[in-house]
Formats: structure tokens, sequence, C-alpha cells
């Protein structure tokens, strides 16, 4: 039982995305032949077939489109933090993004609710984003 | 356009004991079904030269091991994986096998030990969530979402959002589910389940209480499948493979949210049923189907396999499920030995082996009057129509 949690798995198509996540940054794998931006980072475009895409800087702005609670223990290394939350984000770009939200209140776990990207530095490799409520 | 309507049926189904914590191995439970298989069907092993497996990495032993292991002389092989996606997948392959020539007779197996491999399915053990590209329910183990139910309470909460469906509405699926149990001695579950319990009971995942969740436990169906002309010379009356239709997939598609719910990248607001998902009833009409069985892991995917197949509209099974219509005497019997939720979690092949325990009049005390067609479909989409 290891009480490290598990870390994101990188692959040659979502490098980039963690990469800007260390440099502070939201970045979505754009189309540029359709100019549509997509998730999870994929090695073509999903909506032309298109196969040049580039790393263009998204707002971090969204609104929860989903949330859960986890109530149970899976892993050991959560075990202290539950009940914790998991939501879904719809960008205003378009896509979807999982995380959590933090620095909220319980009311402003809700779909619907207006929230910004912050990065959280695990380690030397890895900067998980996640949300915060919007202010105002 | 080959047609395979009818040119295929289940001629033998054996079960091994359904339980938690089972002493035999999950090939020592396949065998006990294979031989009760045989038996009902009136077959020798010397007869089956097909399998269509349902199990395999990395919940157990792979098709070669099975024929190994039991002795077979094995012409054709399909093996999918143990996931609910895959069921109907199985028993397709299996009837256009024996449609095709390639086997006389394939064997359905899926044997499990849930209560033993149960780390696999969320965790530090999460094989699905771990792999490239992560898992298919949605699994973020870095945000601490683990495991299928995760997923399923990530589409339950935007269908209640956009619906105002409430868990009390939700508890009629395993309160239904139960009670069909009640009437099944096999069933693990054997206690009426109330709204209050419901409610009562732990929550796992928000929205999704203790008893949305099905059962783990260990346990193995076969079902032996042939073609139409040598089933009618067989010892069962054949239970009839009448209409197939496989499943969906695409970026409108979530494992567990109806098609463009809004979960991962479908677009947001829940499509209805269209041409594909209503291909089934090409030949027999759904208002024929007196009974419906699905993939009932998590108590809300009962709710989006009514609307995948228009039993009513996006939306609407919430209060569709009402009033007893899905439970034993219901207009719509759903899962009448207990399914996933209540009887056991054998790969939702208990549920197989109902309906052809329906078709043959030989239910017993969860016998539906005068069975003659029911559906097999699932969320997803895919499904099989049978007939006796």
């Amino acid at each position: 039982m290891s009480l490290a949690k598990p870390l994101p798995r990188l692959s040659p198509d979502n490098e980039p995305f963690w990469e800007a996540c260390r440099a502070g940054e939201l970045r979505l794998p754009t189309c540029e032949e359709c100019d549509k931006p997509h998730l999870p980072p994929g090695p073509v475009c999903p909506f032309c077939f298109g196969a040049k895409l580039a790393w263009r800087k998204a707002s971090g702005r969204g609104r929860i489109s989903s949330f859960t609670v986890v109530h149970k223990a899976w892993f050991p290394s959560f075990r202290d933090e539950i009940p914790y939350n998991v939501i879904q984000v719809e960008l205003e770009e378009g896509p979807r993004l999982t995380a959590n939200l933090v620095q909220a209140t319980p009311e402003e776990l809700r779909i619907g609710q207006a929230v910004e990207i912050l990065f959280d530095k695990i380690n030397d490799s890895i900067t998980l984003p996640r949300f915060r409520p919007m202010a105002g | 356009m080959h047609s395979f309507k009818d040119t295929a049926a289940i001629v033998g189904i054996g079960s091994s004991r359904f339980g938690r914590k089972m002493p035999e191995s999950q090939l020592a439970l396949g065998a006990m079904a294979m031989r009760a298989a045989l038996e009902d069907a009136g077959l020798e092993r010397r007869d089956v030269d097909g399998l269509s497996i349902h199990m395999g990495f990395p919940l157990g032993p792979d098709y070669d091991r099975v024929a190994e292991a039991f002795g077979l002389d094995i012409r054709y092989v399909n093996q999918s994986w143990l996931h609910g996606r895959f069921v109907t997948h199985c028993l397709q392959q299996a009837a256009i096998a024996v449609s095709a020539g390639l086997a006389d007779v394939v064997a359905c197996i899926s044997a499990v030990s849930f209560t033993r491999e149960r780390q696999i399915l969320g965790g530090d053990h999460d094989a699905e969530g771990t792999r490239e590209e992560g898992g298919t329910h949605g699994e973020s183990p870095h945000y601490g979402l683990t495991a299928p139910v995760g997923g399923a309470a990530m589409g339950m909460q935007r269908y209640m959002h956009l619906y105002g469906a409430t868990s009390a509405e939700l508890a009629a699926v395993p309160i239904s589910i139960r009670a069909h149990a009640c009437r099944n001695p096999g069933a693990v579950m054997q206690t009426p389940l109330t709204l209050e319990d419901h409610q009562a009971s732990r929550m796992v995942v928000d929205p999704l209480h203790l008893f949305d969740c099905c059962l783990m436990t260990d346990g193995a169906v076969v079902a032996l499948v042939t073609s139409a002309e040598r089933a009618r010379d067989l010892k069962q009356k054949p239970v009839y493979i009448s209409g197939m239709q496989g499943i969906r997939a695409g970026r409108e598609e979530f494992i567990f949210a109806p098609r463009g719910l809004g979960i991962n990248q479908q677009s947001g607001m829940q499509i209805a049923p269209d041409a594909k998902d209503l291909a089934i009833y090409r030949d027999i009409d759904r208002t024929a189907v007196q009974g419906f069985y699905t993939y009932d892991a998590f108590s809300p995917l009962v709710l989006f396999a009514l609307e995948r197949f228009g039993f009513c509209g996006p939306g609407e099974a919430k209060d569709f499920v009402q009033g007893g219509r899905i439970g034993p005497g219901g207009a719509l019997p759903v899962n009448t030995s207990g399914g996933l939720l209540s009887e056991a979690h054998v790969g939702g092949w208990n549920s197989i082996a109902e309906i052809t325990r329906q078709l043959r009049g030989t239910a017993g005390p969860t016998q539906i009057p005068g069975a003659s067609v029911l559906q097999w479909g699932t969320c997803w989409g895919d499904s099989i129509l049978m007939r006796n």
C-alpha cells in the first residue's frame, strides 16, 4: 500500500499539456486547420482529422459541468481527505477537464459555478491544475 | 445484407452457485457452470468446438487456459474483456460464428471471483485508471477519482441537475430489482429494500448510495449457442436470437451517461434515440417486449438504458420506474432474477440465464406469464432480442 498519491501518466500526446502546467499555463491542443481545441490530448484533431496541432494558451476559466464527492477511501493516500470532491469543468474554449475544486464553500460545489484555474506543484515534473470559484 | 434473425439459439445454460468469498477458483466455478450447461442441453463436452469468453485479463484466465483446463478441442474463439460493455458482443459473436459455420456449438463463459480480485476495481491497483490514456469510466487517479462507480456518479449528478431527478426517485430502481431477487431463491440478496434503507445507506460517491451499487460476488454462467437448425433437435426448447445490434462509440458517448449528456467531451445535452439506437426493433416492435434485461452495475444505468431504447423520453425514466412498473408484475419487469444489484454480479450473464429460463417457461417464482419476447439491452446501445 503506497502512501504516495498516483500521478498522471505521461504519453507523447499529452506531454505538452503537462509541460505547460509546469510553466503555470493551461494550453489546449488546437487544430491548425479547423481551429478547434480538444481534450483529452490526442494525436489528431477529432473534429476534422487534421494532423497539425498547435498548443494554444487557454483562459483557464470555465464552469462546473458535473461533480462528485468521494466518501470511500479507495486510495490509502487519500484516506485523510475523504470526503473530497472531483469536478468536471467546461472550459470557456469548450473542452472539459477533470480536476478538484479548492478554496471553496460547500455551496460553491454546484453545476454552473464559475471557476478559474490554479496550479499546484506536486514535484519537479508534475504540476496539477485545480480550480477555485471565480471571485465575485 | 445478411440477416441473423433466428439463425442461432441458446440451447443450454448452466450456473455455479453465486456468493461472496467462495473457496473455488474462477476456473472451478466455470467448470461447474459448463458441466451444468452441457447436462441442460443434452450435449457432450466434445460437441463444444467454439469459445466466446467474457473474462480474461485483468480478471482471470484467457481462452487458451480455459480450453486447456476443461480439455476442449476448439476451432473458433472470441475473447472479450470482463466489462459490461462486452456481454452483448460475446453472445453476438457466438451467434455469428454458428450461423457462419465457424463452429457448431459455442460455449459463452463468464466466470468471476470479484471478492478475491476486488482491488483491481479502483484504488492503488486500479489497472484501468493507470493505463496509458486512462480508464474508460473517467478515472483520474491523481485527483482521487477511481473505480467505475466514479463515472456513474458524474453521469447521475448531471442527469439530476438537468431533469430535477432525486436520489429518492432513483431508489425505485434498486427497490424494484430487489423485489425480483426476493422471489429468486438463488439470489444473494433476499430481504426487501425500502426507501428508508436506501436513503440511510452510506454514500459511496455522491449521489450514489451503497444500494445504488451492484454486488461484488463470485460465480459463473455458461450459455451454449448453436444453429437454429441443430437447436430444434436438442433437448430444450430453443431460445432464438431474433435481433441484434452493436455497441455505440464516439465523442457523444460516455460509458455511464446518456448520449450527449455532457460528461467528458459529450456535447452537453442529452440526444434522443436515433435510428442506430432503434434498429433492434426492425423485425420485432418494442411494444412486443414483455421484459427488459440490462447491465445494472449501478442503478442510474437502468434509467439510461430505458431512455436509450425509447421506452420513455430523455429525462423521463426517473418517472417511468415509479409505481412498480419495472418490478414483479409490472408493465415492464426489469432484471427479473435480481440483476447485478441483487442477484449476483456474474458479468451480466445471470440475466442471460434468466432470459433463457423465462422463454422456456421454467423461471418458477419469477416467471413472466406467457413470456415470448424479451430484450437484453444496455445503456451503451448494444442489444439482443430473444424469443421462443
